[in-house]
């Protein structure tokens, strides 16, 4: 009854092996620690992007591959959460972190509203519903802009645009992008959280049939709430994280159509799996950057992107994050064969 | 002890049950009759899945139009599918588990109570496979598991037998003659399975036309006349 267009396609993975992900682990700290020092300004803003697209992308997957739902309203999420934190930063002088949570609680609350349709449709027709809703987000920043310092509610400046106070462990650029992965990382922790808890078992099922889920107690409006709630808050913590990395966000930049370019991409980057969301954000941000750095046109990212999604779709159901475990698991097979053939 | 009183169930203009009255205190109860009787209407009415147009429904005295459908399962009433409903995506353990949180567990510990319902279907190897990586019999005997974990007052199995081989069938008899006893939970068996019905349920009651055409001990009904014309379509004139 839920939309299975992709069904049979594993569920996220749980974390199997503690000593090789103790080792990963101390490996991304050292990563952490010594890239942003050796990457230009153009490559640490690109990548601070980056890490909140991935954030963001992280807020589709979980809906889409837990619970079968669609939203095309997450961009215009992003751009919610990033005018609370613009508010509350600017007008409170509130610290980051308070502005982030605060960002991320109010998309929430929108994104709860952007679900509510979704307790009575399912597929097509809830994702063009969130699809009209991502366009009254986009109707309503570019009416009213970002706060960027000035008085009232709205908060314009008449005079010189003032950037959003970044966190006060993070002022440099090297630094926020450490912050922003650091936040990134306990979004993907919030998500597991829930998958490997209770939402996900009573996600679990809603996906499998709302008859299999009711028949088993599951509370489905509650759940279906609450899944909705969680993609708004870590929508709006992106669209925070956003807002710091550049200090000011442009009325312009959310149209409803990014909402249906990061779903797309994340479809591409491979919604079921732990690796999509981050391929998802270097694909909507990295990828367009490289190829400027090659004197290339970035738009062109836009079709490399729509070829993609048709292999995606055509091809490999599991994305990108898909393929490359399939070919990890293929090249482990084989040099496992070579060992055992050898002395 | 399930009590059902005039209860009329219409789709449209097709009366799926009607002005069924019957009081079923067996704790192993077949429910039998042919193709469109309202036997799984019957089952839906109970789970909370179609509403009845008039009438009431209670077990163990409590007047089932008081709870909201999705507390149903909390309240004791489990249920199988005719189509199978494991959750492929989530081990055969965890499919317990989805059920034991949203039912009353009496504070014992979950992984007790999962490992204790699996071993109970002889599925007790297979606690980490993956819901898509059973067979048939094994997510029917999954379903049967999930149906039985925590309290449960009234256990619906719709065609549990359908398709078995007959080793498993001789299984899924144990296991049905067994349920009672092991989780104190009335069954309610659908199934066409004569066979099955006769060797598992103490009571059955025929249904035909959504209306109730005998109730008794399995094998005196099974053997009144009516019974085998309703099912087998014969007249008795004819004979």
């Amino acid at each position: 009854m839920t939309d299975q267009s992709l069904e049979g396609v594993p569920s996220i993975r749980a974390v199997r092996f503690p000593l090789r992900w103790g080792v990963l682990c101390a490996a991304a700290l050292i990563a952490l620690y010594v890239i942003p020092d050796a990457l230009s300004n153009y490559w640490l803003r690109t990548f601070i992007s980056a890490a909140a697209l991935t954030i963001a992308s992280l807020s589709v997957g979980p809906l889409f591959a837990q619970v079968g739902m669609v939203s095309l309203a997450q961009f215009g999420l992003l751009g919610v959460g990033g005018w609370f934190a613009l508010r509350i930063s600017h007008g409170l002088g509130a610290p980051f972190e308070i502005a982030l949570l605060c960002a991320g609680l109010s998309a929430a609350l929108v994104g709860l509203i952007v679900g509510l349709p979704a307790l009575r449709m399912r597929g097509l027709y809830l994702a063009i519903i969130t699809l009209m809703m991502a366009g009254a987000i986009q109707v309503l920043i570019s009416a009213f802009g970002f706060p960027d310092g000035g008085p009232g509610i709205l908060g314009k400046s008449t005079g010189a645009r003032l950037m959003m106070a970044r966190p006060f462990v993070a002022q440099s650029d090297q630094a926020y992008l450490r912050y922003a992965v650091v936040v990134t990382v306990f979004c993907y922790l919030l998500v597991l959280a829930h998958v490997r808890g209770r939402p996900g078992r009573a996600w679990a099922m809603i996906r499998r049939s709302e008859v299999c889920a009711l028949a088993g107690g599951v509370d489905i409006v509650a759940y279906k709430v609450w899944a909705f709630a969680l993609a708004g808050f870590l929508a709006g913590v992106a669209g925070a994280v956003l807002a710091g990395g550049v200090g000011q966000l442009d009325g312009s930049a959310f149209p409803a159509s990014q909402s249906i370019m990061l779903f797309a991409l994340t479809i591409v980057g491979g919604a079921y799996s732990w690796f999509g969301p981050i391929i998802a954000g270097l694909m909507l941000r990295a990828f367009p950057a490289l190829l400027n750095d090659f004197r290339v046109d970035g738009n062109i990212a836009t079709m490399v992107f729509g070829i993609g999604l048709l292999h995606a779709l055509i091809t490999a159901p599991h994305g990108i994050a898909g393929q490359l475990s399939d070919l990890a698991g293929r090249l482990r097979r084989v040099l496992g064969r070579e060992r055992k053939a050898g002395p | 002890m399930i009590e059902i009183d005039d209860l009329t169930v219409q789709f449209g203009g097709v009366r799926g049950l009607s002005e069924l009255t019957a009081r079923l205190p067996e704790s192993v109860t077949g429910l039998v009759g042919p193709n469109g009787a309202g036997k799984t209407t019957l089952i839906n009415v109970l789970s909370g899945f179609v509403r009845p147009t008039a009438g009431r429904v209670s077990i163990d005295g409590q007047d089932l139009k008081d709870i909201a459908i999705h507390k149903r399962a909390g309240f004791g009433i489990r249920r199988t599918f005719q189509n199978e409903q494991v959750v492929e995506n989530l081990t055969a353990a965890d499919n317990i588990r989805a059920i034991l949180d949203n039912v009353p567990i009496d504070g014992r510990p979950r992984t007790a109570l999962i490992e204790q319902a699996l071993e109970f279907v002889g599925l007790a190897a297979k606690g980490n496979v993956l819901g898509r990586d059973l067979n048939a019999y094994q997510r029917r005997m999954l379903e049967i598991a999930r149906a039985m974990v925590g309290r449960p007052r009234l256990v619906m199995m719709d065609e549990p037998g359908a398709g078995l081989a007959q080793h498993e069938s001789e299984h899924l008899r144990d296991v049905i003659r067994q349920l009672h006893g092991h989780c104190g939970a009335q069954v309610l068996l659908v199934d066409h399975d004569v066979d099955l019905i006769s060797a598992t349920c103490m009571a059955t009651l025929v249904l035909d036309f959504g209306s109730a055409i005998a109730y008794g001990p399995t094998a005196s009904v099974l053997a009144e006349p009516k019974v085998r014309e309703a099912y087998l379509g014969m007249l008795e004139d004819a004979t």
